[in-house]
């Protein structure tokens, strides 16, 4: 075991579609170690990586960005890590910045804004092999010298160069090679000069030269939020040197662009051959001219898209019918070692086999969908999708990134809340998360097939029904445009990202890249499943299972002499009747007495707000049909038209009318009844957005549900 | 002439852009600079965005920024 000091510290740098992420997967392997960097939801990506010498150093991936200028908070991660100023984390020993060879301009660009910060610095050129095929021809060795730094030609998805850069980087360690920086122009240099004085100096803040840059140069900087002194402080000073660098010629916004290009530019000189070049785009963009296509590129979008929605939806289909089966097989087993024990196996059976199981069953999906996603931008058609379906998305404060997740939320929440990772928009990322609930996913499918089964299908036919069915598919997609719209304006312009979208060239995507995306989404998920909803699964057991007394069984079974088998559903649903859960219930009924419910239906309804299916068992449970009914059981929609009212001024009249049915299915559509999902909202955003949004959908789905009973009533 | 009112494939120039936009500001800092020759390769079906190429790149980009670039043909 070695101390922290002994382990250097080599962060990972570069634009996004360079191949850094492969490059990192690549030296660390499974020793990868995900998290939030602190106070923001930026996702922090560590990982061990042995050098050639036998030092292990920690490799931080910084989240893929163009440039340090601050654009989102991307990249004043990236700047604090950097100059170890991000809490916890001292400067790293170096730095690798990622090139993407046919870029190279524009990815230097990123190299010497990060040189800025004093960092020691190895540049890996990736994408070798694809230069070579190309003819483009890269000097290195002139590029080395002309630039300071070692340059490594790298093919991060084969793994090729690794070696040859774990041998550049332990020699770096020692030498701490510096990029050349530019030379600034004498007002610039003065500028600086004097944010020196009035941070460092004057107010004792530690800023790196680098940093000083992005005060000067980036309009409301991120890295200001850092600062010690106060806003109202620096502000003034900001904008007075601001001023001084345009009457001396140089607008502050375009200086650095300009000025930086300069630089880099000669030193680019008889570096590369860029013939080859124009031939391997003009092949992206004849497949471009397909699909982007106003027709073709549209139909062929709509198509993938069927078969992405129809995968999650299908495939996964018998993987979690075999998950649903092991969960029940498990639960058998456990439950006889433990008979004889009632409390202890209901806990363990229902509770904790049964509400971990009933979220690991989303797993398949998850993998599927990852497959898809991982597959879709290793391709570079996520941001063709993204170019064709922006202009729908734009008014609401989203963009064309919004549609994959929002997409496969009609599948299921949490695959889609996770798959909003893509969206690099902090705002537009936050928008689709919350509003992804609203989508009418799988598991509400059961409660419109019984409901619509029960009171439209008899009266009004098939057609009609199949027509109910699709609209109730639409429901929560009309409550979510307002809702988003409405978030856009309360969240302000503070958290938007400019939305220029690269489109990549077109590439073949890497196997192993797929899996890892599909693995890491997979362990997460598990990780959740083990830590939130075991917790979870086991107060939601108690609420249901407390308190019993055993006289009410012995009444029960004294009472009911012929049918066993209805003897143990009356006391199920009388056990129910009694527990908290069933108190609460009748309790709340008041409240949903305006959407038309009766106490049996509000304990389903507030019992389903672990998991949205637990709806059928319960409403099987509260009307003693024993536990094995689901949405086409005859018995239940019988049950359920049939129920009068036992109390109050509507007694002996049915409970269940057309209006209660719709007011139940718009319910149940809008209503965020899935822990798991409010868990992983938490997990990507954080507890206070969850609890936010679980009470904010509720109170719009209660709302929703009233309006359609009392107008319903007054039609009928 | 501004970028967003250019047609499909026609050889063009930057002249001028407006820095204060912040989707022009990236731009910029990607190599679009006053001279770099630029071309339109695509627009969405729905007329918005646009996709642009300009030194080997290809960038998107949304039709009330592309007012910001001021361009002149070759």
């Amino acid at each position: 075991m070695q101390s922290s000091e002994q382990v250097l510290r080599v962060a990972l740098i570069g634009n996004p579609n360079t191949g850094k992420t492969s490059l990192f997967n690549m030296l660390t392997g499974l020793n990868q170690q995900v998290g939030n960097y602190p106070g923001v939801t930026v996702e922090k990506k560590t990982g061990r990586w042995a050098l050639i010498d036998g030092r292990e150093t920690e490799l931080i991936d910084l989240p893929g960005t163009y440039s340090l200028a601050a654009a989102s908070l991307d990249e004043r991660i990236a700047v604090d890590v950097l100059s170890g100023h991000a809490p916890g984390l001292p400067s790293p020993d170096l730095v690798i910045v990622v090139v993407d060879v046919e870029n190279l301009r524009r990815n230097l660009y990123l190299a010497s804004q990060a040189s800025e910060l004093g960092v020691p610095m190895v540049i890996a050129l990736n994408c070798w092999d694809v230069a070579e095929k190309k003819g483009l021809q890269i000097d290195c060795k002139l590029l080395e010298q002309r630039l300071g730094v070692p340059v490594v030609p790298t093919v991060a998805k084969h793994g090729k160069g690794t070696t040859e850069l774990d041998q550049a980087v332990t020699r770096a360690i020692e030498t701490r090679p510096m990029l050349v920086c530019p030379k600034w122009p004498e007002p610039i240099e003065q500028a600086l000069a004097e944010l020196r004085h009035e941070f460092v100096e004057q107010r004792g803040e530690t800023l790196r030269n680098g940093e000083l840059q992005r005060l000067l140069f980036d309009r409301e900087s991120a890295v200001c939020e850092r600062l010690q002194t106060a806003p109202a402080d620096y502000e003034p000073i900001l904008q007075n040197t601001r001023e001084q660098l345009y009457k001396a010629g140089y607008q502050p916004d375009a200086a650095e662009s300009v000025l930086r290009f300069r630089f880099l530019n000669p030193l680019l000189n008889d570096i590369l051959e860029r013939q080859a070049l124009a031939v391997r785009r003009s092949k992206s963009e004849s497949i471009d001219q397909l699909l982007l296509h106003k027709v073709w590129g549209l139909l062929i979008f709509v198509g993938m898209m069927y078969v992405v929605f129809q995968s999650v939806y299908s495939w996964a289909g018998p993987a979690m019918g075999g998950i649903e089966t092991l969960v029940e097989w498990v639960g058998n087993q456990i439950g006889g070692l433990l008979v004889g024990m009632p409390m202890i196996q209901s806990l363990v059976v229902d509770g904790i086999i049964g509400g971990v199981g009933a979220f690991l069953v989303f797993l398949p999906q998850i993998l599927v969908l990852f497959l898809f996603i991982s597959l879709l931008e290793e391709t570079g058609y996520m941001a063709r999708a993204a170019f064709l379906m922006d202009k729908l998305f734009q008014w609401c404060g989203l963009n064309g990134k919004s549609f994959v997740p929002l997409l496969s939320s009609y599948a299921c929440a949490i695959p889609g809340i996770m798959a909003t990772r893509t969206i690099p928009d902090k705002k537009a990322r936050m928008i689709t998360i919350l509003i992804a609930p609203l989508m009418s996913c799988s598991a509400r499918l059961p409660v419109y097939l019984l409901l619509i089964g029960a009171f439209v299908e008899p009266r009004y036919g098939p057609a009609v029904a199949g027509a109910a069915l699709f609209a109730m598919h639409f429901v929560g997609a009309i409550a979510a445009a307002p809702l988003a719209w409405l978030l856009h304006r309360a969240l302000g312009n503070s958290a938007a990202r400019p939305f220029v979208m690269e489109l990549p060239p077109y590439r073949i995507p890497q196997f192993r890249q797929t899996l890892f995306r599909m693995y890491e989404s997979g362990r997460e998920f598990v990780v959740q499943a083990g830590t939130v909803i075991f917790a979870m699964s086991i107060v939601i057991w108690a609420l249901l299972y407390f308190p019993r007394p055993e006289s009410i069984e012995q009444a029960i079974l004294a009472e009911q002499q012929g049918d066993p088998a209805a003897a143990v559903r009356a006391v199920d649903a009388a056990y129910l009747e009694q527990s908290y859960m069933g108190r609460f219930g009748q309790f709340m009924q008041p409240v949903f007495a305006p959407a038309g419910y009766d106490w049996k239906i509000t304990v389903g309804v507030l019992a389903s707000f672990p998991a949205r299916e637990v709806i059928i068992s319960t409403l099987g449970i509260t009307y003693a049909l024993g536990g094995e009914v689901d949405d086409a059981s005859k018995d239940l929609r019988g049950a359920l038209a049939n129920t009068r009212w036992e109390s109050g001024p509507r007694s002996g009249q049915l409970v269940f009318n057309l209006p209660v049915a719709l007011s139940v299915m718009v319910f149940f559509a809008l209503c965020m009844q899935c822990g798991a999902t409010v868990a992983i909202i938490a997990q990507e955003l954080d507890w206070r957005w969850a609890i936010g949004s679980f009470f904010t959908i509720t109170l719009l789905a209660w709302v929703a549900a009233v309006m359609v009973y009392q107008i319903g009533i007054r039609l009928a | 002439m501004r970028l967003d009112q250019i047609a499909k494939n026609g050889n063009f120039r930057v002249v001028e852009l407006d820095s204060e936009n912040r989707c022009v500001a990236r731009l910029m800092s990607m190599g679009l600079l006053p001279q770099q020759s630029i071309r339109l390769t695509h627009e969405a079906p729905l007329g918005d965005p646009i996709a642009i190429e300009f030194n080997g790149c290809q960038m998107s980009l949304r039709l009330t920024d592309a007012k910001a670039v001021e361009v002149e043909p070759l």
